[in-house]
């Protein structure tokens, strides 16, 4: 095997081409997809980063939302309570005042009747006393006439 | 031994089989990559492309996995090109050979009337890793080397070169030597490896049936030594890349 300097040549310029078309062709675009990959995981785990804040951040406004919501439920309980408690007293309030105002409507009533009857009785009483008085009277009328008509009578018998 | 058929082309000697082979690979590599890249998809990779992401991934660990992407850019390019234009010419040769016997003079082609006449028989090999030739892992040793130099001189000039005079100025030559081994070494090591797994390979095919075993066993640990050694001649130009052409203040 001897040495020969155009295969030295060759190979050189072989592999000179290869390197260039190698790079060119194959590596480097492999590169700038390496690249690109390098970049979109960078961009990945930022956005997983920013997405966790975003997550935590609305777990906190949920959360406070949850809060404000239960508090909400209380007051409204609460007031509900109140409200409810109010309006018995107002309801036990109505009916006693309905009650009292029945009552002494119904005492008046019965003042008035006692009244009417009172008065009515009066009146009555007053007709049959006159009615009594007028019997009496008339009684007393006709006895006078009797004992007049008796006297009458016995003074014609005595005058016989 | 078999001989290589070298086409002559005016004052120039072409291997074709070398030349063959690296166009062999460098369009498997290259048809690979494009496979893998086919339908590139941000959140749902196939399996291609999940493989051909595990090669820059690793590449990217080679050579400084605290630097980003965009920086190491073109240098994870040189690295996945080579690891995978040096894993592919390395199997290159493992699964079949292509010999031919000429039966007559082909001059063009080195082969004279002298050679097909003499004691030894003559065949072509046109099939062989092209890392099993040092010419070749000369050339990718070359461009490495002047890579590395290039990038230490514009990214690092200061740092780049004071360490020629590192720890002393007297210590010059030796680091001279030391950057000329450099790629003295990875051209070797590379060659080395794979011509010797090929002439094994031969060597088993001699044989007959009975290296039917040896041969499986040989080609399975080729395949082996062939990532192991893409492997290491990445790596080795990560490291001499990354001790140019990045400096650290810790070091020096």
């Amino acid at each position: 095997m001897a040495w020969q300097w155009e295969s030295t040549v060759i190979a050189m310029v072989a592999f000179g081409i290869l390197y260039f078309l190698l790079n060119k062709y194959a590596f480097g675009p492999l590169f700038s997809i390496m690249e690109q990959r390098r970049q979109l995981v960078l961009e990945q785990m930022n956005t997983a980063e920013s997405s966790r804040k975003q997550a935590e951040a609305q777990m906190a406004e949920q959360k406070a939302a949850l809060d404000q919501a239960r508090k909400e439920a209380y007051s409204i309980i609460e007031q509900a309570r109140t409200t409810s408690t109010k309006t018995a007293d107002d309801i036990v309030q109505t009916a006693k005042a309905e009650a009292t105002r029945l009552k002494d409507d119904a005492l008046k009533d019965i003042e008035s009747e006692k009244n009417k009857a009172i008065a009515a009785l009066r009146t009555e009483v007053g007709g049959i006393s006159v009615k009594i008085a007028s019997k009496i009277i008339e009684k007393q009328i006709d006895e006078q006439s009797q004992e007049q008509l008796v006297n009458q009578y016995l003074k014609e018998v005595g005058s016989k | 031994m078999h001989e290589f058929p070298i086409l002559q082309v005016g004052p120039f000697n072409i291997d074709l089989s070398m030349l063959i082979a690296i166009l062999v690979s460098g369009i498997i590599t290259f048809v690979l990559a494009r496979l893998a890249v086919r339908n590139l998809s941000v959140d749902n990779p196939s399996k291609l492309q999940n493989f051909l992401e595990w090669v820059i991934e690793f590449v990217h660990n080679l050579i400084a996995s605290a630097m980003p992407l965009n920086r190491v850019k073109p240098f994870i390019s040189l690295g996945m090109s080579l690891i995978m234009f040096i894993f592919i010419s390395n199997l290159l040769g493992l699964p079949f050979g292509i010999v031919t016997e000429p039966h007559h003079a082909i001059p063009s082609l080195g082969i004279t009337e002298e050679m097909l006449h003499g004691e030894e028989h003559v065949a072509l090999a046109w099939w062989k890793s092209p890392t099993a030739d040092i010419s070749v892992t000369a050339g990718l040793a070359i461009i490495v080397f002047f890579i590395v130099h290039i990038l230490g001189l514009r990214l690092n000039r200061k740092h780049y070169l004071k360490h020629y005079f590192q720890p002393y100025p007297v210590f010059f030559p030796i680091n001279l030597i030391e950057t000329v081994s450099k790629p003295v070494t990875l051209a070797l090591r590379l060659f080395a490896n794979i011509y010797a797994g090929e002439v094994l390979i031969s060597t088993i095919l001699m044989l007959g049936w009975i290296g039917t075993p040896f041969l499986v066993a040989w080609q399975g640990f080729s395949i082996f030594v062939g990532a192991i050694q893409a492997f290491l001649f990445t790596m080795l130009t990560m490291v001499y890349i990354s001790q140019a052409a990045i400096h650290d203040e810790e070091h020096h």
